[in-house]
């Protein structure tokens, strides 16, 4: 049993680590600009798809190919931010929600009319590969996604602290017009936070297209996941998304273990719902801010 | 009509209100002062309605409302205005009444009657049509104080209405707070400025860092070195 | 409100009840079925826009109460032989308790939050009826044989469905215009533009929000049967999906949430374009409608907000931001 038990949650935290990687684009653009993109799991998808069509056009391993993937995404942030963005910045919550709605619908249509609605599986040497350590069973694509993951978690968090545009991001989220006050631009640091946001997607995208089909709606579920992860973590919370995602990793895998696929998919909106409406703010975010809507 | 028991209010470790009681006459034009951050607004959300006080008592007309929701305290005739003015944007200046006068009245019709007697009041009836999102600074008071009116309050709470009045306008405002008190209703006033208090006010409290510092008569009040040196030379801005 | 209200309302009446005769002039089975799906989505819209539009509740899990009333009718009737007509009315009660429960534990939340957390309870909903194979019949939900009838909501012939829903639709703009004139609309009013502000005036804002949601969702349950007992065929993937609750959104905020008409004028615009996309474009652009769909949106979101009726309420202040482009700025609420 314990042998079972210490597998699971292995996975779990396997799991939720590429989750929190997938969700921390999304807090931290919402910490910076205050814009929850509904969009965000389509970003992944689309990061999923750009390495497919590299891999396949290459004939390189997507793992390599990844650092491209991330540049490539990162300019596509940078235009997204300029493009539809910034001009919904002070809209109404109603009309960011729409304009990240509607851009999600452009991209998984683009993706469906491009590439039709078959999965593509992007191959890759270590697919399949598995490692043994200790009778657990660890597949080697999600260690590697875990470890990136960290990686790149623990890199954020020393830029936002130590970095000079990181300590710009952090204050344009404690107080945007004192920032912009303080001779900061404001609207630049938009820019690149959201070009950093749809970067992280576009890696988690890239780590994950060898572990898991592309199609074009892929990205449905996984904004979902983001949304509870982000919530459950703390709205603008990098260590939230960390928490939050291992958290929701273990989640749904235990309950997809003791009470069956159909409650695991359940077990994570019922926790969802259950930080909604006791404690909104989530572990690490602002107390208050679900009151505000923003 | 109105009395305050022993109000308090705490955030945490930060005591905003303590321990105030006061009460207000049928009748009685009751000015609250103090230097900035002495509790007042706090003190005014707590009666209100807006937030619920730590400790103490509300009553109104002899119920006890401590702590009930805004829109009961509505009900039981505690009407208010807001320092930072909220209008409906959207609506027009009758529509903004309305929704003010249908907490007493029973039917549309009333509700209506209601609308124009707060709208002849305050001088609003002339662009009773136009949308509230156009109205000047001034006019904008004058819609909260209206809005607040047609809810047939016991109580009206003002809270720093003056601000961002030039003088003309200031002294139009006094003669509608007077001519608000001839009416019948009470009224409890936060004002900065000095000379609209000494205008108005049968009483004055003065409040200083959360405690009631002084209260009676505004010449004595006045005259009180506490309250001087309070204020410690901001004076009077007459 | 006031003057706006009444130019419009009689012209709105007058214009819904229109498409009742519609039967009476056309007899061509597709062109039915096609002012049918305009119809249908119509009143859903609207159905909606009671929550949305009229007490600022952005829901996106209207699918929730949708597929509440085709469930409820669907299965009093095929396992208990009760009449759609009255199992309407029992899925609208079950869909009205259901948004109760949601408003109630959902009080605090505002904006993308609320929007999120309806998004929650939908997915449940659809998650626990796949899952309740003997009951729902899952994933591949479940069909009603046709019979034609009146006490079976059928009709040989599409006429009698096109005048079902067209009363439906009719019905719903009469109690939006009723809710619109009366105290409710005023206090709904006043909780879109500022609720504490509505608070200090007497407006009980909890009681009034669950009263809107409530409704709306009684009568969205109302277009589940409606649509059940005339395509014949509910599943969770489409009656309980987040793709429907996003539809019935989108064209209530194309057409101009918060009025009457908005919402219909919003299915007329979309249900023709799609109609007409999906045609033009089968097989190889599959995805074109919605992408087109997603883009409309947007250009919405940042020319025109308030929706097309805003063209009719506000003609000047329409023309002024599509020609010079302003952004949007809320100034009172904070963060530029």
């Amino acid at each position: 049993m314990t042998a079972i038990l210490l597998q699971l949650v292995i996975s779990g935290l396997l799991l939720g680590g590429i989750y929190a990687l997938v969700s921390v684009g999304l807090t931290l653009i919402f910490g910076v600009s205050r814009i929850k993109n509904f969009a965000h799991g389509d970003l992944v998808m689309v990061g999923m798809y750009v390495t497919y069509a590299l891999t396949v056009a290459t004939g390189l391993d997507p793992y390599l190919l990844a650092p491209v993937v991330v540049l490539l995404l990162f300019g596509f942030g940078l235009f997204l931010s300029f493009a539809l963005i910034r001009p919904i910045q002070g809209a109404p919550q109603v009309a960011q929600i729409f304009a990240t709605v509607g851009l999600g619908l452009v991209l998984q249509n683009l993706a469906l009319m491009m590439y039709g609605a078959d999965f593509r599986s992007t191959p890759s040497i270590i697919s399949g590969k598995v490692l043994r350590f200790a009778g657990v069973a660890l597949p080697a694509s999600l260690l590697i996604a875990f470890v990136v993951a960290m990686v790149v978690i623990a890199g954020l968090t020393i830029f936002l602290r130590l970095s000079l545009t990181g300590k710009a991001m952090r204050a344009i989220a404690q107080d945007r017009r004192a920032a912009s006050l303080m001779s900061i631009d404001v609207k630049r640091i938009d820019m690149l936070t959201f070009g950093l946001g749809t970067a992280c997607a576009g890696l988690a995208g890239a780590l994950l297209a060898p572990v898991f089909p592309a199609f074009p709606t892929v990205g449905v579920n996984l904004v979902l996941i983001c949304f509870v992860v982000v919530i459950l973590g703390g709205l603008g919370s990098v260590e939230g998304a960390l928490i939050g995602g291992l958290l929701i990793g273990l989640v749904e895998t235990l309950s997809g273990f003791f009470l069956g696929s159909a409650m695991s998919q359940i077990a994570y909106f019922l926790v969802f719902i259950a930080v909604l409406c006791l404690r909104p703010a989530g572990l690490f975010g602002q107390r208050g801010a679900e009151t505000l809507g923003s | 009509m109105l009395e305050v028991e022993n109000l308090s209010k705490r955030f945490g470790g930060l005591t905003a209100v303590r321990d105030i009681s006061l009460s207000l006459a049928e009748g009685e034009i009751l000015g609250l002062i103090g230097p900035n951050g002495a509790g007042k607004t706090t003190f005014f959300n707590c009666v209100a309605g807006a937030m619920a006080p730590s400790a103490g008592r509300v009553r109104i007309d002899g119920r006890d409302v401590t702590g009930q929701k805004a829109h009961k305290l509505c009900r039981a005739g505690i009407g208010r205005t807001y320092q930072i003015v909220k209008p409906f944007a959207g609506l027009t200046v009758r529509d903004n009444v309305m929704v003010g006068a249908l907490n007493r009245a029973e039917s549309l019709a009333e509700a209506r009657r209601f609308t124009e007697e707060a709208l002849e009041i305050t001088g609003l009836a002339p662009i009773g049509d136009d949308l509230a999102s156009s109205l000047p600074l001034p006019r904008r008071k004058r819609l909260e104080v209206a809005r607040a009116l047609a809810t047939r309050p016991k109580v009206l709470l003002l809270d720093e209405v003056m601000a961002g009045l030039n003088p003309s306008e200031v002294d139009r405002a006094i003669v509608l707070i007077r001519a608000i008190r001839d009416s019948g209703i009470s009224v409890l006033i936060i004002e900065h400025l000095m000379r609209v208090i000494m205008a108005v006010s049968d009483r004055i409290v003065v409040m200083h860092h959360g405690d009631k510092l002084a209260e009676g008569k505004p010449a004595e009040v006045m005259a009180d070195p506490r309250v001087v040196k309070a204020y410690l030379g901001e004076g009077f801005n007459a | 409100m006031g003057r706006t209200v009444d130019r419009f309302a009689a012209l709105s009446l007058l214009l819904l009840v229109l498409p009742l005769f519609a039967p009476l002039f056309i007899s061509d089975s597709y062109t039915l079925h096609f002012i049918w799906k305009i119809l249908f989505w119509a009143a859903l819209a609207s159905a909606w826009n009671l929550a949305g539009g009229y007490a600022g509740q952005f829901s996106l899990g209207h699918a929730a109460f949708f597929g509440i009333g085709a469930y409820t009718s669907v299965l009093l009737y095929l396992k208990l032989g009760i009449s759609p007509w009255i199992g309407m009315l029992v899925g609208g009660a079950l869909a009205a308790g259901f948004a109760l429960l949601i408003g109630a534990l959902t009080l605090r939340l505002r904006g993308a939050f609320f929007a999120l957390a309806t998004i929650a309870f939908a997915e449940v909903l659809r998650i626990a009826v796949v899952n309740m194979r003997d009951l729902t019949g899952g994933a591949e939900g479940l069909s009603i044989p046709f019979a034609p009838g009146l006490g079976n909501m059928m009709f040989s012939g599409r006429a009698g469905s096109v005048v079902l829903v067209a009363a439906l639709l009719l019905a719903i703009a009469v109690v939006t215009l009723i809710v619109e004139r009366s105290r409710l609309g005023y206090a709904l009013a006043a909780l879109k533009e500022d609720e504490e502000a509505a608070e200090a005036l007497g407006v009980d804002t909890i009681r009034v929000k669950l009263i809107s949601i409530a409704l709306s969702a009684f009568v969205s349950a109302l277009g589940g049967t409606a649509y059940a007992f005339y395509i014949l065929l509910i599943e969770p993937s489409t009656v309980l999906s987040i793709g429907m609750s996003v539809e019935m959104a989108l064209m209530a905020i194309i057409g101009g949430m918060g009025t009457v008409l908005g919402p219909a004028i919003g299915a007329l615009l979309i249900v023709p374009l799609s109609e007409y996309l999906r045609a033009e474009f089968a097989g190889s652009f599959q995805g074109l409608y919605l992408l087109v769909y997603g883009a409309i949106l947007i250009l919405m979101v940042m020319f025109m907000p308030n929706g097309l009726m805003s063209v009719v309420r506000d003609p000047r202040g329409t023309l002024r931001r599509l020609t010079l482009r302003r952004r949007t700025e809320r100034g009172r609420k904070g963060d530029a």
